[in-house]
């Protein structure tokens, strides 16, 4: 369906949980609030993605932190659009994830 | 004769009442709260601003402009196009440096057709940020101007940005300059093969070289952003020894503007390469001219 810029229509889900996790193609993953549009391009608000940082010692476990999209150097709104060829799968998040507990303290 | 008047009858009266409604007023509320529900006004053409899209590849490459997504074959349109490139070691002190999509070898028109199935992600970039600001500013630097009628109209940088960006730029091409003085500096601190005066005066002819190619790099940033060639020639004349001295060693880097990030880089370059030329002369001992060396040639016997 053109003009996916455009228009927002999202498939209600019923019984869901409030944030998801997105497996995308190329080994990434985002969470956030997942919403299947019409058409090719599914949606995420409020992304988050894992970041991790090597420290000074090459053989210690690199610092592994959550960051919210958007302190980037093009500035990301929050509406996020994934082509669905590109997503591997989707997982709602339980309330006792850690990663949730934090979306849901920033997103106060 | 039967009394009854279909037309005063309560219940058909009101089943007309609510037939009417339905179709009038229910229906098309419904409509509209299921149209402001779902369609995005911010995105649409003519309203407000522009709207820049970054397209993120699943290889990790991200353009940035104009996306047309009109078309229903898989294929999207990227116009006005900008991205990264590496930069990292660089002067800007950022790890990426803005390029226009254009300026390649190919020469590409304007219009890249992307497939649909290579992209990951598509998001809307904020006119504040600084991708959205360097490109403001180029646009003012190439003297873009805004078409009178547009789906999707482009917006400049004001005078404050492009202040703000030819800043950025003259310092780059100060701690640039700084780097490659230091350089210098720690040569002349190990034990060289030339003499002290001939060290001396090999730095001091590099650091006179360094001073014009920073000269000439402010007159190129002043030309960039539109001074006459009188005002370049004041501005570097006041610009170069404010910069003297100064090294803007923990200053945040700016993503400059494609043509400004043109600059600086050739300016680095260029200091690269006097350092290069003084660092040799310095390092290699100046050996004496060979003197032709008297022969035996045969003579002729009697």
């Amino acid at each position: 369906m053109p003009f996916t810029q455009w228009w927002d229509f999202t498939l209600p889900a019923l019984g869901r949980a409030q944030y998801q996790a997105v497996f995308l193609a190329n080994g990434q993953t985002y969470f956030g609030r997942y919403y299947d549009r019409i058409g090719a391009f599914a949606k995420i608000e409020d992304v988050y993605y894992l970041q991790q940082t090597q420290g000074s010692d090459p053989t210690a476990a690199p610092d592994t932190k959550i960051v919210r999209r958007g302190r980037e150097l093009h500035g990301p709104a929050s509406r996020m659009l994934v082509p669905k060829s590109a997503i591997l799968f989707v997982e709602d998040l339980t309330d006792a994830s850690p990663i949730a507990g934090f979306m849901k303290q920033e997103g106060r | 004769m039967s009394l009854y008047d279909p037309e005063r009858d309560r219940v058909r009266i009101a089943g007309r009442w609510l037939r009417w409604s339905v179709r009038w007023v229910l229906a098309p509320a419904l409509l509209g709260v299921f149209v402001s529900a779902n369609v995005d006004l911010r995105s649409m053409p003519f309203f407000g601003s522009e709207r820049l899209s970054a397209v993120l590849f699943l290889d990790g490459q991200a353009y940035f402009g104009h996306l047309d997504d009109s078309g229903e074959s898989g294929i999207l349109v990227l116009r006005d196009v900008y991205y990264f490139k590496n930069s990292s070691g660089g002067a800007s002190g950022l790890p990426v440096g803005l390029v226009r999509r254009g300026t390649e070898a190919h020469e590409p028109a304007d219009g890249m057709r992307i497939n649909r199935d290579r992209i990951l992600a598509v998001e809307r970039v904020g006119l504040t940020s600084p991708v959205a600001l360097a490109i403001q500013v180029e646009r003012e630097i190439t003297r873009t101007s805004p078409a009178p009628l547009s789906l999707n109209q482009i917006s400049l940088a004001g005078g404050g940005a492009l202040a703000t960006q030819r800043v950025a730029a003259e310092h780059v091409v100060q701690r640039a300059w700084s780097a490659a003085a230091d350089q210098l500096g720690k040569l002349n601190e190990l034990v060289l093969p030339v003499s002290k005066t001939e060290a001396q005066a090999i730095t001091q002819k590099a650091l006179a070289d360094l001073r014009t190619v920073r000269r000439n790099a402010l007159a190129a940033i002043a030309s960039a952003t539109g001074m006459s060639p009188a005002d370049a020639e004041a501005y570097v004349r006041a610009t170069d020894p404010q910069l003297e001295g100064q090294t803007f060693a923990n200053e945040p880097g700016v993503l400059l503007a494609p043509d400004l990030d043109a600059v600086v880089n050739r300016a680095a370059q260029l200091y690269a390469q006097v350092g290069d030329a003084a660092a040799k002369q310095l390092t290699q001992p100046r050996t004496p001219s060979p003197t032709p060396s008297p022969t035996p040639t045969a003579s002729p016997r009697p």
